[in-house]
């Protein structure tokens, strides 16, 4: 039926806003069940790792830590700073190793290489190893995610 | 009641007779490429083998970071029959995929899915992500070395794909790195999620090829030639069962002989073990990922190779779409196309083991 001066028939004037009404409960369930898919994990902002555990160290060695979910690497320069890097390889994740000998990291994965610098220098990988800052305080190393001061 | 007797009481109320007789007067056609039509049904016997063992290992596996590993090592060292169970569940797995991939191909090179048979190949197609779906998840559950390394590259695949990629890392992973709640999630996508669509794109599937009939080869339709037959029922029933009774032999041969090992569990800080390698059906894309060099022209090569594996799953979903004059020079390009993607898998496959 159609009043006259209206637009639309009632039928359909009653489907659309049924329709509309429906949609929007659907959104309403669905919006919190694809929320809930998703834990609330962020990547930590700093680790404290104590001095005492790599004190130790050799001048152009690299050690692990963990970062959060993640393996970090630390290594001493020779002048006796710090570099940190995220362990984890930047073509499809998979955690790199370090290899002394040769001075490189190496990603298993799809045979991906790095230099001590952490730079990409053969294989797949796109781009370097993700650097953290590294700040060294009375017993404590600080790891920092670039742009995080230390607390 | 009595009477009647209880036959007729449930006919009455079910009907069931019209899908028997549907079944006695159902004709199979005869011709150099029947063999073929075989391959569904065994494709099914070892989906059911699948639902079965993966039932019993549910009974005895723990999806978590702490368990898992160490309770597949129980039920490969203590269970009776446990390392039995699991061999067979993980070469049927490996049986059941390479059918279907044997069933794609033969369905691809005969053209069996040209019109009106659109929807069956895509119902197969969405069966075939399913099935590779099913692989990929249960090779994490063990949770040793290797399906850890594994995992994170195949969730980190989806991240290069613009817009929605991360998004589809985060939800595989459940958040942003693969961790324990990565494993919990595989096995309830694993043992629910996968069942109940593999359960509705079956009926789908199976309904449609009943709806069209089986489809004869296009020579034979070419020529018009009235095709030899023979009736479902029993004649092409019994032969379906010989060919599953050797396919059942050999599985459960070589699943006692080659029984999958263990790794150490895995550990989220170590880095990748040596040699990683994914399932056999996943190696030439593996292979692929592996040759892209980092940079391309102006993506990455990953983001790349990824585009381009996307770009030819969709044409390959669409194929009946695009293969629209199957008699014609076209359509013989199609069929090339095949044997091109055979060649290029098994070249790829085998350069990866080298």
């Amino acid at each position: 039926m159609k009043i006259k001066h209206s637009l639309i028939t009632r039928r359909r004037f009653l489907n659309g806003t049924l329709g509309g009404w429906a949609a929007a409960l659907a959104a309403a369930f669905i919006s919190p069940m694809v929320k809930f898919v998703f834990p609330p994990y962020r990547e930590p902002d700093e680790v404290i790792l104590p001095f005492a555990d790599f004190q130790d160290m050799a001048p152009g060695s690299v050690r692990t830590f963990p970062w959060g979910n993640k393996p970090g690497a630390l290594k001493l320069n020779q002048d006796g700073t710090y570099t940190a890097f995220v362990a984890v390889c930047t073509h499809l994740d998979c955690n790199v190793s370090w290899l002394p000998d040769q001075r490189k990291f190496y990603c298993a994965c799809h045979d991906g290489w790095y230099d001590e610098n952490g730079d990409n220098i053969a294989g797949p990988p796109p781009s370097p190893l993700r650097r953290l800052n590294v700040v060294v305080e009375a017993e404590s190393i600080f790891i920092l995610k670039p742009g995080v001061e230390p607390e | 009641m009595k009477a009647k007797g209880w036959g007729t009481w449930f006919e009455e109320r079910l009907g069931i007779s019209d899908v028997f007789s549907f079944l006695t007067k159902k004709e199979i056609p005869v011709h150099k490429h029947t063999v073929w039509y075989y391959t569904g049904s065994a494709i099914l016997m070892f989906f059911v083998i699948q639902v079965v063992t993966g039932f019993m290992l549910a009974l005895y596996y723990k999806p978590t970071l702490e368990e898992a590993n160490a309770s597949v090592a129980r039920i490969m060292t203590e269970v009776p029959w446990g390392w039995v169970i699991r061999s067979v569940h993980s070469w049927s797995a490996s049986f059941m995929i390479a059918l279907v991939l044997i069933h794609l191909l033969s369905i691809w090179i005969t053209k069996s899915y040209r019109s009106p048979r659109e929807l069956t190949w895509m119902s197969g197609v969405f069966l075939l992500l399913v099935s590779l779906f099913f692989g990929f998840t249960g090779y994490l559950l063990p949770w040793d070395e290797l399906s850890l390394s594994a995992t994170k590259v195949g969730t980190d695949i989806p991240r290069a794909i613009p817009g929605i990629g991360l998004w589809i890392t985060k939800l595989l992973r459940g958040g942003e790195d693969v961790t324990g709640d990565t494993l919990t999630r595989f096995f309830g996508i694993h043992i629910s999620v996968l069942p109940v669509l593999a359960f509705l794109l079956l009926a789908v599937h199976i309904f449609l090829i009943q709806k069209h009939g089986i489809s004869s080869p296009l020579e034979a339709e070419k020529r018009k030639s009235a095709l030899k037959t023979m009736p479902f029922w029993p004649n092409f029933v019994f032969r379906e069962m010989v060919v599953w009774l050797i396919l059942l032999g050999v599985l459960v041969t070589v699943a006692v002989l080659l029984a999958p090992g263990l790794g150490p569990s895995a550990d989220l800080m170590a880095p990748a073990p040596e040699g990683i390698k994914p399932e056999w059906y996943f190696l030439f894309l593996f292979q692929t990922l592996k040759i892209f060099p980092a940079h391309m022209l102006v993506a990455s090569g990953e983001t790349l190779a990824i585009l381009l594996i996307l770009l030819f799953g969709i044409l390959f979903f669409a194929l009946p779409l695009l293969d629209t004059k199957p008699e014609g020079r076209k359509g013989k390009l199609f069929t090339w196309s095949a044997w091109l993607f055979i060649l290029y898998a098994v070249v790829m496959s085998v350069w990866s083991l080298l």
